[in-house]
């Protein structure tokens, strides 16, 4: 572990010992869920089943094909959208960014349906899940990024609610865009459309699992080598500027990041809200502010927190499932109200 | 060795806000910018910071042209403070000092890491706030935390000859009596180990006890460089700042009520 955190240049200056065992004890929960998720569903599996190799090639089929993949897509969704809120939290110097509120995930959504739809028309299926749908996404995601960028004027810190009204207003073109795309779709095309707009990790496949892993790990790594100029624009852009930030790199590199791992994420399980606004501020919670432990914190009880709904929602009205999307928002809104209050307090 | 601003104009949205204004901060002294408002004194500061490009004329560090010094040296070279925004999250005040440290990469600077916070702390006596939470301070404790953070920025080895410049907007701002000397005692002590500094002062009384040098500003111009008691006359004075200001000689002592 603390090999890993060398490799992705965290600086032990910046992190206390106590926070790296806390980090240590995220990394632990998240393999406890990981595994009770590979066990646990429709078919359940034996832990002494898989290590004495005694296992039937039904249940071989149902782990290594169906679930793992499933798992596997829920810790790098949860990842992503807990690692994303927490950075852009930090960039916008607000408690409140999360993707899904400020219409990242929107943005996405409708460069997904875009591909969805006008795509099929002249491309092959292999290329239009592998890569493009994810390309579309991260296009849609960057797009609103730059957008709400510039409508807040470099982040100002005076922008809390304008933001928010902002994400209001991109989240509702967007759907505007993805209903008149649902509208002109056709049969198959709806098929594919409702597959992700609920938010699930159903029916995801090697092949399409393989780009995303890719492109998550790398913005993750990514977002991580800034963490420390993160800690130091919480001073204001000219105070980290004068302390040897180069503001504009760090931005592009935090909206691009975050861009690509949304949207790769998005493509992938569909709009699943409040992730990215509820893990940072628990990770918080529990041992403090600075983005050297912020970040992977989040990235880890993200995933953990995801693997558990997913785990959830596909256990607990067997046979049939829950939305994932609709267990996140049952936890999330609530918070999301709490934090409300919390800051209008102080 | 200085920080040089050579005849620089600026002019922001069409106004001209400096006008061909030339300073030097050298090593080891204390120069004070004193003026009424709008004179252009923290615009002066945030272009030697590097924030403001100037339209015309040029900024020196160390006879070098500041845009062939990189961000990261002018970080090593410079330290800044200035008026400050709200800090959204919780972080502690150890913390908040501890974003002074300018990584160097430099294992021998790395290794001096505790010991030179715990050296800016006892300097500016903070050490009953470091586990605070910063936003439950008040305005003058939120400001002699941040100045203990720009001190740590130009933290060296006690053999280090490497040259280094504090650029102070209103430092005392919101402070009481105490600790407005206290802090500009300490960076007396900062100039007298061979820190250049640069003073933005409101008070007339502090910028003559504490500069080597003061430079008044009027309208975006020079009106006068020089030692306190050629600057701080009382006809210049008065003409500036529209009222009548009386001065006293040898100490010099400002009166305007």
């Amino acid at each position: 572990m603390n090999k890993a955190l060398n490799l992705i240049n965290l600086n032990k200056l910046h992190i206390s010992s106590k926070q790296l065992f806390k980090l240590n004890v995220f990394v632990i929960l998240c393999a406890i869920c990981f595994l009770l998720a590979c066990v646990n569903g429709s078919i359940a599996i034996n832990f002494t089943d898989i290590f004495s190799g005694e296992i039937s090639d039904l249940t071989k089929i149902v782990l290594l094909e169906i679930r793992l993949p499933r798992v596997i897509l829920a810790a790098l969704v949860g990842a992503s959208l807990g690692i994303s809120g927490a950075a852009l939290q930090g960039l916008f110097r607000n408690p409140l960014a999360d993707p899904g509120l400020i219409g990242v995930s929107a943005g996405a959504a409708l460069g997904a349906t875009l591909v969805i739809v006008l795509g099929s028309n002249f491309l092959s299926g292999f290329m239009l899940g592998s890569f493009l749908l994810p390309l579309g996404a991260i296009s849609g995601a960057m797009l609103v990024i730059m957008m709400l960028y510039m409508l807040t004027k470099g982040f100002g810190y005076q922008g809390v609610t304008y933001m928010l009204l902002v994400g209001i207003a991109v989240n509702a073109i967007a759907g505007v865009g993805i209903g008149i795309l649902t509208f002109i779709s056709t049969d198959s095309e709806l098929r594919g459309l409702t597959f992700w707009t609920m938010g699930s990790f159903g029916g995801v496949t090697w092949p399409l699992l393989i780009p995303a892993i890719i492109i998550i790990l790398i913005s993750v790594a990514s977002m991580m080598t800034v963490s420390r100029n993160l800690d130091l624009i919480q001073l204001g852009e000219p105070e980290a500027y004068r302390l040897g930030v180069d503001v504009k790199k760090l931005k592009y590199k935090i909206i691009i990041s975050c861009a690509a791992a949304v949207g790769a994420s998005v493509s992938l399980s569909g709009m699943i809200g409040f992730v990215g606004l509820v893990v940072p501020h628990l990770v918080r919670l529990f041992g403090g502010v600075n983005h050297n432990y912020l970040l992977p914190g989040s990235a880890f009880i993200g995933a953990a927190l995801m693997i558990t709904a997913d785990m959830v929602a596909r256990t607990m009205i067997q046979p049939a499932e829950l939305p994932v999307g609709l267990i996140t928002s049952a936890i999330g809104s609530p918070f999301f109200l709490w934090l409300i209050f919390r800051i209008k307090r102080s | 060795m200085s920080i040089k601003a050579d005849s620089i104009n600026i002019d922001l949205g069409g106004r001209s806000i400096l006008n061909d204004v030339s300073i030097k901060i050298h090593q080891g002294e204390i120069l004070s910018v004193i003026g009424p408002n709008g004179a252009g004194k923290s615009t002066l500061l945030k272009s030697l910071a590097g924030d403001i490009k100037p339209s015309s004329g040029a900024i020196h560090y160390d006879n070098k042209d500041i845009s062939d010094v990189n961000i990261q040296e002018r970080a090593f070279t410079r330290s800044v403070m200035s008026q400050l925004q709200a800090i959204a999250f919780d972080f502690s005040v150890k913390e908040i000092i501890e974003m002074g440290w300018v990584d160097r990469g430099e294992s021998t600077y790395a290794a001096e890491f505790e010991n030179a916070v715990m050296d800016v702390v006892t300097k500016c006596g903070v050490k009953d706030l470091i586990n605070r939470n910063f936003n439950t301070l008040s305005g003058g404790e939120q400001r002699r935390i941040h100045f203990a953070r720009t001190l740590l920025q130009l933290w060296r080895p006690s053999d280090s000859s490497d040259p280094k410049y504090l650029l102070l907007d209103e430092p005392t701002a919101n402070l009481d009596l105490t600790y407005e000397v206290k802090l500009l005692n300490i960076v007396k002590e900062a100039a007298n180990d061979g820190t250049g500094v640069m003073l933005v002062l409101h008070d007339l009384n502090l910028a003559a006890k504490f500069s080597d040098k003061i430079v008044l500003l009027d309208k975006g111009g020079v009106v006068k460089i020089g030692t306190p008691s050629e600057v701080l006359n009382s006809k210049i004075l008065s003409k500036v700042y529209d009222i009548e200001i009386k001065v006293q000689e040898d100490p010099l002592f400002i009166t305007y009520y």
